[in-house]
Formats: structure tokens, sequence, C-alpha cells
């Protein structure tokens, strides 16, 4: 019998660092998320600090200036009516996309958890991708065209003879207008439009996680599909929907491109505070508005918590 | 006695595949019935017909004299304790056991006591308030038992009941289940690919292969007197001796079933001799291999009692079957 070693020889430096990292796995850890953790906490949380300082400081109004002093004046400033307004338009504007995104998108992703396989899968990734690879201000100029007064809808709708119905919807109060692309209406579409995959990944997700095991014992003792909707299939699938939200919640409170192309002239959050710390100057306002989203997003998930949509983590 | 399920010439295509293939079968009531076979052998299938989460290509389910190929699972008196038990894991174990009563209808205070109720039958009394994800793999076993039971199914389905459970646990429930049919009078109907699951709890057992019953009886039967060389074969992995072979150890010109704990060996020649080969302890004996290498390279295995000698691998010895051991398998021509 040959005599070979218990101990294989050390091939070169790889090795050694390979064997470093073996007998220090914490090493190895550092060196890998040392780097994003440093650029999270400068660049991210810097930036997102400085924002908060600015809030905290107000503007001279005669000299136009950044008065560099702790004030609460900037805050007070929002509540404001005018202020105001546009703080409760952004927000009931996010979660009426929020709720449109949901409905949507509940049918498409349980199909894709439950029922596409292989290649109908991929055509679902694709379909739900695609819109996201073209330019955004493309989509929202092309949504534009399709709602104006002289647009394919009203078109459509003439042709089929149910202008009737979109006369009606545009005569509502509030949310009607004088077409669909200067109406609260045309915004929210665009709105859903744009953001509705991020809801459906999510979504997709959580719903395949759900074992057919589950659905099957559900009608096994007696309920309704209906009953197993509400009972099984939604509570499993809120994480998903939790998530989902959080994206299109946060992503419409921060826009400002879209309602200033599609709606009514009034202005959002984002709109606000890109007026504010260009034209206006107004830095600490424009930086107070902007913790409205944060401040408004921290609300959101504290609700959610309470409310179990993470007890299924 | 009304039978509790019947197959009548069922079978169910899932494409090319003829995963159940013709099947006539007739549970009756009260009874603890197996259908044991490997996996792909269509048990399970027959199983998902009886609960309703498929339905049959052609031919009747009769629950109880009913035709219920297509009715719908939520609709049947048929309750199932699910493989991977399947609870609901944002519910407590209460209201999953209260489950079947909720979606009924029944109101808040029969629900609790009918699953406290229920809880206890299954020896998990003061367990309602904790979470599926807190028990064992055991107690998440009796929490699917007592949630299907808390309908009065008249018919219980257990999908591999105890396939995830450790050995020692496994036996202790094999008991449980067994003593709880008897308690209770419902039909159980369970899924199994291990025969000595099936040969310890069932009345009756199905033997299935390839979509198709090979065998129905009582666990003697199945086990003494295969009707197949499958059955023979798969059941405790008996002796299969072609019709030349039956006839030198004294039997009929047919193929028979042999089992290794019913041979006699002993050393020297005789009616049959061979060589013996390796051999393996079992703790209650030890389960040799012999050789018979003249007209076709046959072996057959033989269990030695406790105590007896083992015949070191080459020498020769001959096997003589203890009288009746022999038996006609009646599916093989």
């Amino acid at each position: 019998m040959t005599t070979r070693p218990a101990t294989l020889p050390v091939r070169g430096p790889g090795d050694r660092l390979s064997d470093l990292f073996w007998r220090r796995p914490r090493l190895l850890l550092a060196l890998l998320i040392g780097p994003p953790l440093l650029w999270l906490g400068v660049v991210y949380l810097g930036s997102l600090f400085a924002l908060l300082l600015q809030s905290f400081y107000s503007i001279d109004e005669f000299s136009g200036l950044v008065v560099p002093e702790f004030t609460l004046k900037t805050y007070a400033e929002l509540i404001r009516p005018s202020n105001f307004d546009i703080i409760l338009r952004t927000v009931m504007m996010a979660a009426a996309v929020t709720a449109g995104c949901i409905v949507i998108a509940f049918p498409i992703a349980y199909y894709a958890a439950r029922y596409a396989r292989g290649r109908w899968k991929a055509a679902f990734y694709l379909g739900v991708m695609l819109p996201l690879w073209s330019s955004y201000l493309v989509k929202v100029y092309a949504w534009k065209l399709i709602l104006a007064k002289e647009g394919i809808v009203t078109w459509a709708a003439e042709g089929t003879h149910t202008s009737g119905i979109l006369n009606a919807l545009l005569s509502l109060p509030v949310i009607g207008g004088n077409s669909l692309s200067t109406s609260y209406i045309g915004t929210w579409i665009v709105f859903v439009y744009v953001w509705i995959p991020y809801m459906i990944l999510p979504m997709q997700a959580a719903l395949e996680r759900v074992p057919t095991s589950m659905i099957e014992a559900s009608s096994d003792l007696g309920a309704s599909s209906g009953q197993t909707l509400r009972t099984v299939i939604l509570p499993l699938a809120l994480p998903g929907v939790v998530a989902g939200s959080i994206f299109t919640f946060s992503l419409t409170l921060g826009d400002y491109i879209i309602p200033q192309i599609v709606g009514s002239s009034r202005l959002f959050i984002g709109q606000a505070v890109y007026t504010l710390q260009g034209t206006a100057g107004n830095i600490p306002l424009a930086a107070a508005f902007a913790v409205v989203p944060i401040a408004v997003m921290l609300v959101y998930l504290a609700i959610a918590k309470r409310m179990g949509a993470f007890d299924a983590l | 006695m009304t039978a509790a399920v019947e197959f009548r010439n069922v079978t169910r295509h899932f494409g090319p595949v003829r995963a159940v293939d013709g099947v006539d079968l007739t549970i009756a009531e009260g009874s603890f019935f197996a259908m044991l076979g490997p996996s792909g052998s269509g048990k399970t299938t027959c199983l998902r017909l009886i609960s309703g989460f498929d339905a049959p290509t052609s031919g009747e389910i009769r629950i109880f004299g009913e035709d219920s190929g297509h009715v719908p699972p939520n609709r049947r008196n048929v309750n199932t304790v699910f493989q991977d038990y399947a609870l609901f894991p944002h519910m407590t174990v209460r209201d999953n056991v209260a489950y079947g009563l909720m979606v009924r209808g029944v109101d808040k205070a029969t629900r609790r006591n009918k699953a406290e109720e229920m809880l206890s039958l299954v020896k998990l009394a003061g367990y309602g308030d904790r979470k599926p994800g807190q028990l064992s793999g055991g107690q998440r076993q009796r929490v699917a038992l007592a949630r299907a039971l808390v309908n009065e199914p008249r018919v219980l389905l257990l999908d591999e009941p105890l396939g995830a459970l450790d050995l020692k646990l496994r036996e202790s429930m094999q008991d449980e289940l067994k003593a709880l049919q008897q308690r209770l009078g419902i039909t159980f109907v369970f899924v199994t690919h291990d025969q000595g699951e099936a040969l310890s709890m069932a009345d009756q057992v199905a033997v299935f292969a390839n979509g198709k019953v090979a065998q129905v009886g009582s666990p003697t039967d199945i086990y003494e007197r295969p009707a197949t060389k499958f059955v023979a074969d798969f059941v405790g992995s008996s002796n299969v001796l072609p019709p030349a072979l039956s006839r030198q150890f004294g039997g009929p010109d047919a193929w028979c079933s042999l089992r290794p704990e019913a041979i006699r060996v002993v050393e020297g020649a005789g009616q049959v001799t061979g060589t013996a080969g390796s051999a393996r302890y079992l703790g209650a004996g030890t389960k040799l291999s012999v050789h018979l290498g003249r007209s076709e390279d046959m072996e057959i295995s033989v269990v030695l009692p406790p105590g007896q000698a083992v015949p070191a691998p080459g020498t020769t010895v001959a096997l003589q079957p203890m009288s009746g051991a022999l038996h006609v398998m009646a599916g093989e021509k």
C-alpha cells in the first residue's frame, strides 16, 4: 500500500486565503458587507440625515437665505391649508393607486402562481417586465394621447356608443374633469399602469408559497371557494400584498412627473418639492415636504405590522 | 352491511398516463382499509378520487351508495388528513380544528367546545392557543387528525399519515390510530407504501400495481397467500418459485410463493440442494441467501431462527419447505 499524507499540501495563495476565511468566517463577512454598508451609511443615511436637518431650518423671508437655526416653523407651514391640501391629495392618490393595483394584480398574480407553467410562466414574466424596459416618459406621454379629449378613449367610446358612460365618469365631482387626461381619474389610471408590475411580482411570490394542499384542505373541510379565498389564500398572501403596496404607495408619494403631464394642474408632494427647491429656493420647506412620505410610510408599516401582515414571514 | 366506498371500473388518465386503470373496489363501512403500493401505482390518485380533488375519466365512485364522482370536495362528507398536514399557519391550533365548523356557520361557543373536545380526543388538550409552527411533527399530525374529525365525516382519508414521523413515534401512532378507529367506528381509508404499516393497522388491504388492484384481502391473505409475483415480492419479500422449482420443492406445476421463514435449512444434500451465500443478521433471526446454481441462477432467501448455526459461505445445504408453506399464486399463469 502506498503511503498518502493525511493532510494535502497548500497549493498557493488562493488556498492560503481560503484557509484564512475558513478559520475566520467573520472576516469574510466583514469584507463582503463592509463596502455596501459604508455606502449605505454615508451616502444614503447621511443624505437622509442632511435632509432631516434642513427641514428644521427656516428661510428668511426678506433675504431669501436659509437661516441655520433649529426651528419648527417650517413644519408649521406644512399644515397651512394650501400645503396641507397637497399632502392630503398625494396620500389619497397613493392609497387609491395602491387599492387599484391590488385589485387588478391579484387575479394576474394568482394565475401566474397557480396555473402558469413552463412557456406560459415565461410569457407572464416577460409581459409583466416588458413595460419596465421602455422609457417612463414615453409611456406617460403615450397615455396622455390615449386619454386626451381627441384621443383613443373618446374615439372608442363614440364608436361603441358608450360616450354616456365616459361623460358620466367625467362629470363626477372632484375626480372628474374636462377630459380623462386632465382629471384625477386619468392620473390614477397612469399611476396604476406604471406601478402595477411592482405589485404583481411580490404578490405572485407570496401566492406561490401557499401550498396546494392547504387550499385543498380548506375545501375538504367544507369551505366554498369564496371562503377559502377569504380565510386561507388572502391572509397567507398578505405579506406579498404589503410588500407590493410599499412599492406602489411610496412610488406614488414621491412621483412628480405623472401628475404634471396627466391630470388637473393641482400640485402633488413631488411637484411641490421640485418647485420649492428649484425656482423658489426654499430648501427647508422642500425638505419638510420630503419628510412627509417617509413619515407616512412609517405609519403605514406600523399599521400593517399591528394587523399581523408580517406574522406569516 | 353497506359499502362505504365503491369503485366501479374507475379509470383516471393524465394524458397518456393511466394512473388508475379499471379499478373495482369495495370498502366496507366501519373498516380500516389500506391502499398499499409503490409510488406511481395509483393509490394516491384513488384517494384523491374519494376526497373529490380529482374526478374519474370514466367509471363510477359511490360513497354510501350515491354516485359521487363529480361532487365537489366541500360537499362530500369525507375528510382528509394530508401527508404534509396542511395546517393553516396563520391560525391557532383551536381555529385550525374548528375550521370545518366555522365555514359551516356554527356559532363560536359551540365551535370552541367541539374543538377542545377533539383536541382532548387526540391528547392535545391545552394546546389550543398555540400556532402550528410551535408544535412538533407528531403533534401537528394529531391536530390534522382532530381537524379532519371535527366534521364527523363518514369516511376519513389518510394520505401517508405516518410518513413524516420517526420510527418510534410511528409505532405508537399506529396503535393510537387503530384504537381511535375502533372507538369512533368511522371508515378509515389510508394510503401507504410501507407494507408493515398496512399489515399491522388495516382490516383489509388493497395492493396496487401500475394503476390496477393486484389483490384485495385481509393482511394474512396478502402476506401468506399472495396472488401474484408482484404482491409476493412487494409485501415482505417472499420467494417466488417458477413452476419447475415448485415441483422440485414437492409442489404443483405452477407459480408458487414461499416465505423465507417457512424453509428449513440442513447441511448436506437433499431434496433441493444449494450453496450458502451471504448472511445478514436481523436480530430476530438471520437472513441467508442460498444459490441454486443448476438450471438457472436462482437465489432463495431463508430466515434462520435464532440459535441455529449459520452455514459458512460456500457450504452445500439442503432446503426443505415446512408443510403447507408452498402457496400457489392464482394470479400468475
